[in-house]
């Protein structure tokens, strides 16, 4: 047990934290865990699960206080993962997620793996001048969060996030789609119904804005976030699309947090994960592990004066009652 | 102390897991013993790096110490085993690891961790108790967590220079290899001994090339941690201006810096520390660099953060210290004076600082001025900057001290008014806020940056007298306002939280007398606020609390008038807690109701500014309990007698002419002497043997009253008497010289007093139908001093006697004018006009006769009405006049004023009820006899002379009354000046007696109150005609109704009739 830092191997740091918030998730390592070991050693070095496994196996064995993900980096250049590119720390997660459930051979693993991560919503189209709506179910990894809201004002906490997240927007003027029974473009009203949570939520906080075309620039304002997430306390009856046994189970409990400070252009990555075996919370900067505090994530949640300091940008809620 | 010992001295528990921890270990524990020291001195995590070469050089050391070990003389004989142990522990270890020293290296850092970590459990659980804490230890308050971390960071802070050591000696090794073996100008691709050399090289740079990587993160996780401890210091700073302000309002609070100052003074050195070991990275990269050196982009990224940290921290860290403030109104800080001198400081919390630089720091006042018309202009005079100073000793820290500073006023040319603000700006002088502002120009360590901070707002006068309003901003500028910049606050001031303003009011008491308001006085200024019970949500708008009410004054001055009397007068007793202070009226009946009678306590009055009265509760026979307050005493009497001493000496006069103490009991149920006995002040103690020329003098105050229940108000009879103890050794002496006569004067009693070399008693009594003379030693009185009497309030009637020895017309004529609430039936005798003088006294509380004597020219009676509604009412319609003064009236009975003593009732002519004292008066005064039972009216020619007195009452009564002044009194002003005044008196009875044929009795209807009685008596054997002025008795007689008449005059209560409800009086309180 306890925590293991990974080497910083060229710019890796976003993804020793997006590997740490992994494997640090005993669900996901329960499945990890019954891969098919491929049969030769170019599969085994090509195959992103199975290295992946190597380095969790290296990592709890070692009594080292650090271990080099070199070859799963490796694995990863193959894929187009590079190394000495900083990455996007929800971009990268995406792609890895991807890598690893396409790798994954066995389909219960990866129903498995899908269920684990996987948020489905009911998007609703509705046309505001004949009354036929279209529905559509889809499934998202992340729910990606604006900060800002329409007038560009700062939304004070995640809930406010969320709820905005959730909030029916219609489309008007230039915006208006056609409407098959119309025969014509019309407003029509945007939805979007929360169906179903998994186990491991990843929220997406969008802290960027584009200024001026194509410059980025970082929000780093303050954006509390809470310990204890309840998605029924934050979203309205019609905004869900669920029966009582699954809402009952939209507890969630914050399990990691992978922050981000300096520019767009240049920056650092940690993560902070609290451990599900010792329920004690830990800050991975690259090879250097530290036992935190509730206190030192609070101060991810971003500062009005600084800009360089470092701020929540993933963050991963776990289900606080599994099924 | 060093980890080792540290883990030996661990609970028993803990010791057990280092033994189990041992148990299997490579490293055995006897060798961890022998070279404990050694051993945590070394980077054994460093050191079991693959590829090491460190560990190597660790291992072999190793060895060689535990051969000195074992060859040194300090391990004697007696440590054979020892000896035996050390020398199979080397021998094994060499085994071992002598071709994996890093193995070695490895097996030791994680044992000395793990060792850590159970030294962090039992430390924990020791402090805890004695159960082993499995989790975490507990994060405990906010400034062990601080110390913690500091502590945490700074050992964090010494691996990341040992690591930059390592990585400086490793780019060394490199750069000298490199220099020595790479060849890049000849083409040795061919040469095996090159390429592995090169390849050496390759991976040389590889280790360096983490290790600058494995720096990197570890200040990384240094910058995160010490944000962390930013925020928690700026928490707690937060919470330190917090308290400050809430010092400002008169909290007792702790505002040491002391503990912060240390918090910020260290996290800067460590930031600071870190800053440097950055730079140093920096010079790293110069002499060595690669392509994808983390270095390059990550030192700049690092440096950044780091300023902005430092940044950040040393804006925060300058605060100010010492708001501005006089020094002689310190307790009432952020009210500066024109020209009055003030100070202010401001301190930089971290202490660090380059002595060859000297820092100055700059004040400015009103630096960005709102945009308001009228707002003044002020330059601050003497020096406006100054050196930071670093004390000499450490401790001092680094201070900018600004003392003996004053503002001057900018004359504003161009409006060419003067800039007096006050009548062309939306905001008065007291609601302008003022800010200063310090600059400090601060470098350090190549950091240069411009600190600023500001005060919290203050306000400028030009004159004490705004002192208390200018006090009123700042409480409400502090209590309410989010943005202690905002100089603007009061264009649109927000109303105040009840239970904030509670609290705030509540700091005032606690300031100016160490005692807070309870909530029983919160809960009856809220009363008085709100006009009932308060809800959390109950606000009070600024313009209710600060600005002029119907009553005259505002909330604020009232309170702030009783902050003053406390101050001066009343500190000791409202912080021992003997001062109810603020009842109303309607709760201290409902405290006193149940109490012996006798029992008091003390409250501030409503309508008074700064005056403070007693209240006690008498049970008569028969009939609900009687609630009695004096006239609240304000400063002007408190500064001659505490109240202790009033208390103490405080007299009664009543039946049966035995002046008493109505003071008995100090609500709840303590004695009086008992409550009160510590504060009393010294007696004089009279000896008596000795002759002196003056006799000793006491100031005492009495009031009397008749004996009629019903009456709410008492009289105050303040009587300087000399030599009190003479008058008290001689009880009854007095009376017994005076035969038969008046009662009224007692001895020992009541204040009997005399003026000594002023002459001037006098003597107020409130409601009374009392008479009361009081002469002490009759001796005494001194004819000679005209100027005795002093209207005391402006109503009063004052009989002067300016001749002594002469009565004057006037002074009998001092009898006052019978309170109206009686007898609806009364006469009418004083004119509309009348009733105008009266008024007065309207305004007054408690409405009351005040009836002022003064003996001293013997002539000189006074009584003064001061209150009064009460007068005659002519005809009917006059019955308005009545009512005329809302606030005045309690329907009293009438005054009786019997001139010193002479016990007379007097009964207005023409047999109206009322009783009015005539100048004439003495003709008009009528004896009233016990045992008679008779009241006695006025001559019918005497009927006619009431009028023109009451018309002359408000100047001075007698002018016209000489004129009308019977024959005997004249007779009487012949009488020799050395007489006693009750000689006088009592010769003026008997002259009397035959007019009035009742005056055996005489004696008996002085100023008693069984003279009401005696009255009463009389009045059923008088004929229909005389019921009339019957209206003097008292209310309860069945024969008259007055009580329950609806157009008797409310008494008002405390407060102005617009603040406040109307105090009804309740028909039951009389019967």
């Amino acid at each position: 047990t306890g925590a293991v830092g990974l080497y910083n191997v060229g710019q890796s740091c976003c993804l020793n934290s997006l590997l740490q918030v992994f494997l640090m998730n005993i669900r996901f390592t329960g499945i990890l865990r019954r891969i098919t070991v491929p049969p030769c050693a170019a599969q085994k070095r090509r195959n992103v699960p199975y290295q992946m496994l190597l380095l969790l196996e290296e990592m709890q064995c070692g009594k080292r206080k650090a271990v080099s993900p070199i070859n799963l980096a490796c694995c990863l250049s193959a894929y187009r993962v590079k190394l000495f590119v900083q990455y996007d720390a929800a971009q990268l997660f995406l792609t890895l997620w991807n890598l690893i459930k396409r790798q994954m051979k066995k389909p219960e693993l990866v129903e498995e793996l899908s269920y684990l991560y996987t948020i489905c919503v009911q998007e609703h189209l509705a046309c505001q001048k004949c009354s036929s709506e279209t529905k559509r179910n889809s499934s998202m990894l992340t729910l990606p969060l604006p900060v800002l809201d329409s007038n560009s004002d700062m939304l004070k906490t995640l809930e406010d996030c969320l709820q905005y997240f959730f909030r029916p927007e219609e489309l008007t003027d230039h915006n208006m789609c056609f409407c098959e029974q119309c025969g014509r473009k019309t407003p029509f009203l945007q939805s979007m119904k929360l169906v179903h949570l998994p186990q491991t939520l990843t929220i997406h906080l969008k802290r960027f804005c584009f200024e001026k075309s194509a410059y980025v620039h970082k929000l780093s304002h303050y954006l509390p976030f809470p310990q204890d997430l309840d998605f029924n306390a934050i979203l309205t009856e019609d905004q869900c699309q669920a029966d009582d046994n699954e809402k009952a189970t939209w507890q969630y409990e914050l399990f990691a947090v992978v922050a981000h400070s300096g520019s767009t252009s240049c920056g650092h990555y940690c993560a902070y994960i609290r451990s599900l075996t010792e329920c004690k919370w830990y800050c991975f900067n690259d090879s250097e592990v530290c036992q935190v505090w509730w206190d030192d994530v609070k101060c991810t949640y971003g500062h009005f004066n600084l800009h360089w300091g470092e701020t929540a940008y993933l963050l991963i809620y776990m289900k606080k009652h599994p099924q | 102390m060093a980890q080792w010992q540290e883990v030996q001295s661990l609970a028993n528990a803990y010791l057990e897991q280092v033994h189990q921890l041992y148990a299997g270990a490579a490293l055995p524990m006897v060798v961890r013993q022998c070279l404990a020291a050694w051993i945590e001195d070394q980077n054994w995590r460093q050191a079991a790096e693959p590829l090491s070469s460190h560990a190597r050089m660790l291992f072999h050391s190793l060895l060689a110490l535990l051969g000195e070990c074992l060859g040194s003389p300090g391990l004697g004989d007696e440590d054979f085993m020892l000896k035996h142990n050390l020398r199979k522990a080397r021998r094994d270890l060499q085994a071992e690891f002598d071709e994996c020293p890093e193995k070695f290296a490895n097996v030791v850092a994680n044992l000395l961790q793990e060792e850590q970590r159970i030294l962090r459990l039992g430390q924990a659980g020791g402090q805890g108790g004695a159960a082993p804490a499995p989790s975490t230890p507990q994060e405990s308050n906010r400034e062990q967590q601080i110390q913690r971390r500091l502590a945490e960071f700074h050992v964090a802070l010494q691996e990341a220079e040992r690591a930059f050591r390592h990585l400086e000696d490793l780019q060394d090794t490199f750069d000298f290899c490199f220099k020595v073996h790479y060849l890049p100008g000849e083409d040795r691709t061919s040469d095996p001994q090159y390429a592995q050399q090169v390849q050496a090289l390759q991976a040389k740079l590889q280790i360096l090339d983490r290790q600058r990587r494995e720096v990197l993160a570890q200040m990384q996780q240094l910058l995160g941690r010490s944000e962390t401890l930013r925020d928690f210091l700026q928490e707690e700073l937060g919470a330190w201006r917090e308290r400050q302000q809430r010092a400002c309002l008169g909290a007792t609070v702790d505002t040491r810096l002391r503990p912060l100052e240390t918090w910020f003074t260290e996290l800067g050195q460590g930031l600071f520390q870190l800053l440097q070991l950055l730079r140093a990275l920096g010079d790293l990269r110069q002499k060595v660099t690669y392509e994808r050196d983390p270095l390059k982009a990550e030192t700049p990224l690092l440096e950044q953060r780091l300023r902005e940290l430092l940044i950040y921290l040393l804006q925060r860290a300058f605060v100010v210290e010492q708001q501005p403030s006089m020094p002689n109104t310190c307790k009432r800080p952020l009210v500066l004076r024109t020209a009055s001198k003030f100070s202010v400081r401001a301190r930089l919390l971290v202490c660090l600082h380059d002595r060859n630089h000297r820092m100055e720091a700059k004040i400015h006042i009103d630096r960005d001025p709102p945009k308001i018309k009228g707002f003044r202009k002020f330059n601050i005079l003497t020096s406006n900057s100054k050196t930071l100073l670093a004390g000499d000793s450490p401790q001092d820290g680094l201070v900018c001290d600004f003392q003996y500073l004053t503002l001057k006023e900018q004359k504003d040319s161009r409006s060419g008014k003067g800039s007096k603000g006050a009548g062309e700006g939306p905001l008065v002088v007291t609601e302008e806020l003022h800010l200063i502002t310090f600059t400090l120009a601060y470098a350090y360590c190549g950091l240069e940056l411009e600190l600023e901070t500001s005060t919290l707002p203050f306000v400028i006068i030009s004159n004490n007298n705004q002192l208390s309003s200018a006090w009123a901003s700042i409480l409400w500028f502090n209590m309410l306002s989010t943005n202690p910049k905002d100089q603007q606050f009061f264009s649109t001031p927000p109303p105040a939280p009840w239970p904030r303003l509670a609290e705030v009011l509540s700091w005032q008491f606690e300031s100016v007398a160490e005692r807070g308001l309870s909530r029983e006085h919160l809960l009856m200024l809220a009363e008085k606020l709100f006009g009932s019970k308060p809800s959390p949500e109950s606000t009070l708008a600024w313009s209710k609390f600060s600005k002029d009410g119907a009553s005259g004054f505002s909330f604020w001055a009232w309170l702030d008038g009783i902050l003053g009397l406390l101050q001066e007068h009343l500190k000791q007793l409202w912080k021992d807690g003997l001062i109810l202070g603020f009842v109303s009226r309607k709760q201290e009946k409902k405290l006193l109701k149940g109490k012996r009678t006798g029992t008091f306590l003390i409250r501030f009055s409503e309508s008074i500014l700064g005056g403070v009265t007693c209240t006690w509760v008498e049970h008569p026979e028969s009939g609900p309990p009687a609630f009695r307050a004096v006239v609240p005493y304000t400063t002007a009497e408190l500064v001659s007698l505490a109240l202790p001493d009033i208390i103490h000496d405080y007299q009664l006069l009543v039946e049966e002419n035995i002046p008493e103490n109505p003071l008995r009991f100090l609500y709840p149920d303590t004695a009086r002497d008992e409550a009160f006995g510590p504060y009393y002040s010294q007696r004089q103690e009279g000896n008596l043997m000795e002759q002196k020329k003056y006799l000793n003098r006491r100031l005492i105050r009495v009031s009397s009253r008749q004996a009629n229940e019903s009456w709410q108000t008492e009289e105050e009879l303040v009587a300087a008497t000399e030599n009190l103890e003479t008058l008290q050794l001689q009880p009854g002496g007095l009376g017994t010289q005076q035969p038969g006569d008046v009662a009224p004067l007692q001895p020992g009693s009541s204040g009997t007093l005399q003026p000594g070399g002023s002459g001037t008693l006098q003597v107020t009594s409130g409601n009374l139908g009392m008479l009361q003379v009081m002469t002490g030693s009759p001796g005494t009185l001194q004819p000679g001093s005209p100027a005795m009497l002093q209207p005391s309030s402006p109503g009063m009637l004052q009989v002067m006697a300016t001749s002594p020895g002469t009565l004057q017309p006037r002074s009998s004529g001092t009898l006052q004018p019978g309170p109206q609430g009686l007898e609806p039936l009364q006469p009418l005798q004083v004119g509309s006009g009348v009733s105008e003088v009266l008024q007065p006294g309207i305004g007054e509380l408690e409405p009351q006769l005040v009836l002022q004597l003064v003996p001293e020219g013997q002539g000189t009676l006074q009584v003064l009405p001061r209150g009064l509604g009460v007068l005659q009412h002519v005809g009917p319609e006059d019955q308005r006049t009545q009512q005329v003064g809302p606030g005045a009236v309690e329907p009293q009975l009438v005054l009786q004023l019997v001139p010193e003593g002479q016990g007379m009732l007097q009964v207005g002519p023409g047999g109206l009820g009322t009783l009015q004292v005539l100048p004439g008066g003495l003709g008009t005064l009528q004896p009233v006899a016990r045992d008679a039972g008779m009241l006695q009216q006025v001559g019918a020619g005497d009927t006619g002379l009431p009028p023109p007195v009451l018309g002359a009452v408000e100047p001075l009564l007698v002018p016209e009354g000489q004129g009308m002044l019977p024959l005997e009194l004249r007779d009487t002003e012949s009488l020799p000046g050395s007489q006693d005044v009750q000689e006088l008196l009592h010769s003026l009875v008997e002259e009397l007696e035959p007019g009035s044929g009742m005056l055996e009795t005489l004696e008996a209807a002085e100023l008693m109150p069984n003279m009401l009685e005696a009255m009463d008596g009389g009045l059923e054997g008088l004929g229909p005609g005389l019921a009339g002025s019957a209206a003097l008795v008292d209310p309860c007689d069945p024969f008259l109704p007055q009580l329950e008449d609806p157009t008797l005059p409310a008494v008002s209560s405390l407060f102005t009739a617009t603040d406040f409800p109307p105090l009804h009086i309740d028909a039951n309180d009389f019967q």
